[in-house]
């Protein structure tokens, strides 16, 4: 106890000799050390915890019998055990995903209706009565404006129901129950159990998944879940990827099998991206990341009951807001690039054209088209806008008419054979199609997933891993794919 | 508390520090001195109401106090008297106990690493402003990861007025681990004993007037959730800020002899070179450990210059 | 559109090119930058040390042995040796070589630097044990004196290396371990591992693969021409002399022993505890280092603490144990690394 002796030491020395200098204390703590060898740090370690247990035997009683029922036991014992642990994640997850499919659906056409359907009509007759140039509005409206409506209206409610249901199942403490359940498999690929739970995230949104690896303390697996969280097929693009396996995909089956094939297309690109993550998360932990420190501890807390008007608004405040102001911070300019690349000319075609012309070879020999390769450059902010990015350039490079609301406006339509004719005007094929489902989920992140990444990480280094990587494999992948898909084709 | 008080801050340091100047009788009190307003002029910085004044004075260096890394939560926290740290382990509820005290919601979750930044908060009880430090849960101050460094650091060169240490009842012996880690680098703290109610459903009676003898410092029961034993735990608080308790912190005694010996003739030389620094020992425990953070600080005299200036 | 079997092929040509130039450690690049990295001052250094290490342990150091330390040929190393007498760092009378104190001061600055960056590595990063050495003799020859202060100020001054070596101060001050080969230590008599040489480097391999590592507390039970048999930290281990003189240990007072009299204290470890059994931790092997260590340190996995397993995860691993009140999950490869007693069962 110093406490007692030090002062009194202190005060005697200071009467005769000067205090000694730092250096002197530094060399002599140093001397110390040689002296005491050892681990230090575990004899400290040990004498902490011999007192904390000391104080806490004192303090802490516990009168009468250890109650027979313990409800964490028993809640434990069933949501890790092996007959239920696995089947009960996977209902759970499901109910989770369906609620936020089926409850996402009317309030994002709603959303739609009124965001795009009148807010844009409403828009332009504003601009009308002020006289705005044309250019003006168009860029202010149909650029920026409805790029960030777009983003909102299909990025909003999926995220306001997924993240608050999330987060209650966080709170109650199952989560880390289910990264428990899991790290077995994660382990074998080099990563953290926690991983499935970023993972999860990111099939809401990237850019939240890839906050969300903060709940991973060991900084190997953490960039390992942070680079590798793209494989997770984001809301934003679980539309591009119904949309074309609907037309191209369904339309091969008869028409009562048609939705099941969709579907199970759907569903087969999503596991191929949880497989593929695992892929590279096994290669990254061998091989650029082997040198990271690697950790492994996993607390399972106590269950809590949730407590869900403060969870909902806070989950809605603290992931979906911020996500969704970043998404519109980079959905602005995007808005503007679309617009202007489509409307302004050069010797009489606009800039989209030349793009596209001049991306196409490379498009082709990807099995996807220049247009898909513009839209994926301009769309770069969000993939919600990739599709409406796509029918508009290709209403504007095919010449068909009927379709759009002109150059740089994007659009949606429900009417698939409208969209038949369009794509197949653009030179679609089923090769196409199976590419930009692959391209969709093989690329790179988001703008604002890379921002996020750039913020987590703190390394330029980690963000362009994670932002190339995919887009080398990506182009890889479509090149083998289509290379085969044609040699195969040709010698049908 | 979001209401903005104009009163002079001036006039509330006044009584503090008489009630701190009328318990000058023990021991403790005298190696507290340094923190008594005639002895110490860095006292006066904890009253002073410009917070930059503060954070320059107080941790010039230091980058977790540096205002453009703060999370600004559009709360008023001008003007404070006091600045309070809140640490404690991941998962023990420290952030509701935030949430309850300045009526913001931060949210966090259950697990580690939630709280990246530090998020701040105001609140005012008695007659003092406080502002409320919201720092990562860790598990110690050994500074294995940078959350463990964030909070250190706020603890060690933030030089809070009072630290809160949120503990959980159910899981008392872990707790502790910190709680005696941040008991060696500050003497005021306030032991915060949250999900006494979980304590209870488990069969554990925890009794903190026992605990609070072992630690001196004052223990509080609380059930944050249901907002119990707040009010007791601001008075804590309000009694540690102002001086009106002067706490006895428990210091760790079970190291081996040799590691002992070592200890006191570092400390001893510590306490020549710095003579107000209030934790010789756990500077010289870290010195030991080869910590290159403390190391530095020694090297630069960021230690003595807090205390000397 | 090109012919696909032909962008098959060039496309496969292409990827399998990038691969052989962009592979990390094996790749054409990183190969580039190795051997680019070895020019004369380099090779300086390494037969500095290489002598430096023949004084330590009375050996002569040798045209041939320097030139086998260096893996280049003995006109090669004769070029090497006769720049560095030009510039003072050696002498040579008679055919030995000795350093100069100017040269013994070289020696120990690559020395410090070699022994702190593999401390580093070990400590601050996640390289496997076997990759220390290696990465460390190609950093030990880019640091300024400067820059090895710096990092012994990051580690904190580590006193010795992973391996049991110490690491000399700036000034060139250390104290050698004064450990005795194993096979040399009294039967049944407690030893502590001080060293484990790591070169050369199969043998080391042998030595981790068996588990061995400075801090482990030793009993020989038998040594014999053929073979030295003995216990560490709970386990029985069989190697061959040639091996086990590879390993340096000092003898250690019986009442500091925390093992018991035959050394054969059951080899338990946390990974053989069925959930509902309970034991008292014994030791943290040397093994879990750096922030794993303290991370474990810090949830209160320390000596003497009890720990009940509880959940065993479905898909095999991890376990969830009962820590000081708190539910932690390990991973068996870590629970195998906490040697315990065995206490009995809890009731629940």
């Amino acid at each position: 106890m110093t406490v007692g002796f030090a002062p009194g030491l202190s005060r005697g020395h200071d009467q005769n000799d000067p205090p000694p200098g730092v250096d002197a204390i530094l060399a002599e703590a140093q001397r110390l050390r040689w002296e005491i060898g050892g681990d230090f740090h575990q004899a400290l370690m040990e004498a902490i915890y011999t007192d904390a247990s000391n104080i806490a035997d004192r303090a802490v009683t516990r009168p009468g019998e250890r109650p027979r029922f313990d409800l964490d036991r028993s809640i434990d014992r069933l949501v890790t055990s092996r007959v239920w642990g696995f089947p009960l994640m996977l209902a759970m997850l499901t109910a989770v995903f369906w609620i936020t499919i089926t409850g996402a659906n009317i309030p994002s056409q709603l959303l739609a209706d009124l965001l795009i359907g009148k807010g844009v009509p409403l828009l332009h007759s504003i601009a009308a009565a002020l006289n705005l140039p044309w250019w003006l509005s168009g860029l202010l409206i149909d650029g920026m404006y409805l790029a960030t409506a777009w983003v909102v209206s299909v990025m909003l409610p999926p995220m306001a129901i997924f993240f608050p249901l999330f987060t209650l199942l966080e709170d109650f403490g199952y989560l880390p129950r289910v990264a428990f359940n899991l790290d077995n498999l994660y382990k074998k690929a080099g990563a953290h159990g926690k991983q499935s739970l970023s993972m999860m995230m990111g099939f809401g949104c990237n850019a939240a998944g890839v906050v969300a690896t903060r709940i991973i303390d060991s900084p190997r697996e953490r960039l390992i879940a942070i680079i590798t969280n793209n494989f997770a097929l984001c809301n934003g693009r679980w539309p591009t990827q119904i949309l074309i396996a609907s037309l191209f995909i369904g339309g091969l089956a008869s028409a009562q099998w048609a939705g099941l094939i969709s579907a199970l297309s759907v569903v087969g690109i999503a596991l191929l991206g949880v497989l593929l993550s695992f892929l590279l998360s096994f290669s990254l932990s061998r091989t650029v990341l082997k040198g990271q420190v690697s950790t492994f501890s996993l607390e399972l807390p106590p269950y809590r009951p949730p407590r869900v008007l403060q969870t909902i608004y806070t989950s809605i405040i603290d992931r979906t807001l911020i996500v969704l102001w970043r998404a519109v911070t980079f959905a602005l300019p995007a808005g503007a690039v679309i617009w202007l690349i489509s409307n302004i000319h050069v010797g009489g075609v606009s800039l989209a054209e030349y793009l596209v012309n001049f991306l196409n070879p490379l498009g082709l020999l990807l099995g996807l088209n220049g247009v898909i390769l513009v839209a994926y450059i301009v769309a770069i902010p969000a993939n919600e806008i990739v599709i409406p990015t796509i029918l508009m350039l290709t209403v504007l490079t095919t010449g068909v008419t009927g379709l759009g609301a002109g150059a740089g406006v994007m659009f949606e339509t429900d009417n698939s054979a409208d969209l038949m004719t369009l794509f197949t005007a653009g030179g679609w094929t089923l090769l196409t199609a199976v590419n930009l489902m692959l391209f969709s989920l093989i690329h790179n992140p988001c703008s604002t997933t890379i921002y996020t990444i750039f913020k987590e990480t703190g390394s330029r280094k980690w963000t362009a891993v994670a932002a190339l990587t995919p887009l080398a494999m990506g182009f890889i992948v479509t090149f083998f794919v289509a290379q085969i898909w044609r040699l195969v084709a040709g010698a049908l | 508390m979001n209401e903005h008080s104009d009163r002079n801050n001036g006039h509330q340091a006044a009584p503090a520090a008489s009630d701190g100047k009328e318990l000058n009788f023990s021991e403790e009190v005298q190696l507290l001195s340094g923190e008594m307003p005639d002895d110490d002029p860095n006292f006066t910085l904890t009253v002073q109401p410009a917070p930059a004044g503060h954070s320059a004075a107080g941790c010039a260096t230091c980058p977790s106090h540096n205002a453009a890394h703060l999370q600004r939560l559009g709360i008023d926290m001008a003007n404070w008297n006091y600045v309070v740290a809140l640490a404690g382990n991941p998962n023990v509820g420290k952030s509701t106990v935030f949430n309850a005290l300045t009526g913001l919601r931060q949210h966090t979750g259950n697990w580690p690493g939630k709280t990246v930044g530090r998020a701040e908060g105001g609140f005012e009880f008695g007659a003092s402003r406080y502002k409320l430090v919201d720092l990562p849960g860790t598990y110690s101050l050994l500074a294995t990861s940078l959350d463990e460094e964030v909070a250190r650091d706020f603890i060690l060169f933030g030089r809070p007025d009072v630290t809160i240490v949120v503990a959980d009842a159910t899981r008392l012996e872990r707790n502790l681990n910190l709680v005696l880690q941040v008991l060696e680098i500050t003497d005021r703290v306030v032991v915060c004993l949250n999900l006494m109610d979980e304590a209870r459903r488990h069969g554990l009676v925890v009794d903190e007037r026992r605990l609070a003898r072992d630690l001196g410092v004052p223990v509080v029961p609380t059930e944050a959730r249901q907002r119990k034993g707040l009010a007791e735990l601001l008075q804590a608080v309000d009694d540690v800020a102002t001086g009106r308790v002067v706490t006895k912190p428990h210091r760790i005694k079970s190291e081996p002899p040799a590691l002992k010996q070592a200890v006191g003739q570092l400390t001893a030389q510590l306490e020549r070179a710095f003579p107000t620094l209030p934790n010789a020992r756990w500077v010289a425990l870290r010195l030991l450990d080869g910590d290159p953070r403390i190391v530095e600080a020694v090297q630069r005299g960021e230690l003595g210059e807090l205390d000397a200036a | 559109m090109p012919d696909p079997l032909l962008a098959l092929l060039i496309g496969a040509l292409l990827l399998a090119a990038a691969l052989a130039v962009f592979w990390p450690q094996r790749g054409l690049l990183a190969r580039w930058q190795t051997r680019a990295h070895v020019d004369d001052r380099v090779r300086t250094e390494d037969a500095l040390k290489h002598i430096h290490k023949c004084q330590m342990r009375g050996r002569r150091p040798t045209l041939e042995s320097v030139a086998g330390a260096l893996g280049i040929s003995t006109e090669a190393a004769a070029r090497v040796l006769s720049a560095m007498q030009a510039a003072g760092l050696v002498n040579v009378a008679s055919g030995d070589y000795a350093l100069t104190p100017q040269g013994r001061a070289a020696a120990l600055h690559i020395i410090r630097a070699h022994r702190l960056w593999e401390s580093y590595l070990a400590e601050r990063t996640g390289y496997h044990e076997q990759e220390w050495h290696q990465q460390a003799e190609r950093l030990e020859h880019d640091l300024q004196p400067a820059e090895v202060e710096a990092l012994a100020a990051q580690l904190g001054r580590p006193t010795h290396d992973p391996h049991g070596d110490p690491i000399p101060d700036a000034d060139g001050r250390f104290v050698y371990h004064g450990g005795q080969p194993l096979p040399a230590l009294a039967l049944d008599t407690p030893g502590r591992i001080v060293h484990i040489e790591d070169e050369p480097e199969t043998v080391y391999a042998q030595l981790i693969a068996e588990g061995l590592y400075p801090g482990m507390e030793v009993r020989l039970t038998e040594v014999s021409p053929t073979r030295v048999r003995f216990w560490a930290d709970g386990d029985e281990h069989l190697l061959a002399p040639l091996l086990a003189a590879n390993i340096s240990v000092r003898p250690l007072p019986e009442a500091a022993a925390q093992s018991g009299p035959a050394g054969v204290e059951s080899a338990e470890t946390l990974a053989t505890l069925r959930p509902g059994q309970q034991g008292q931790v014994v030791t943290l092997s040397p093994r879990i280092r750096g922030a794993e260590r303290r991370r474990m340190m810090d949830l209160g996995i320390l000596p003497g603490a009890v720990i009940a397993a509880e959940l065993i995860s479905p898909s095999g691993d991890p376990t969830a144990y009962r820590i000081r009140g708190a539910m932690i999950a390990l991973r068996r490869e870590q629970a195998q690394l906490i040697n315990i007693q065995r206490l009995a069962e809890t009731t629940a």
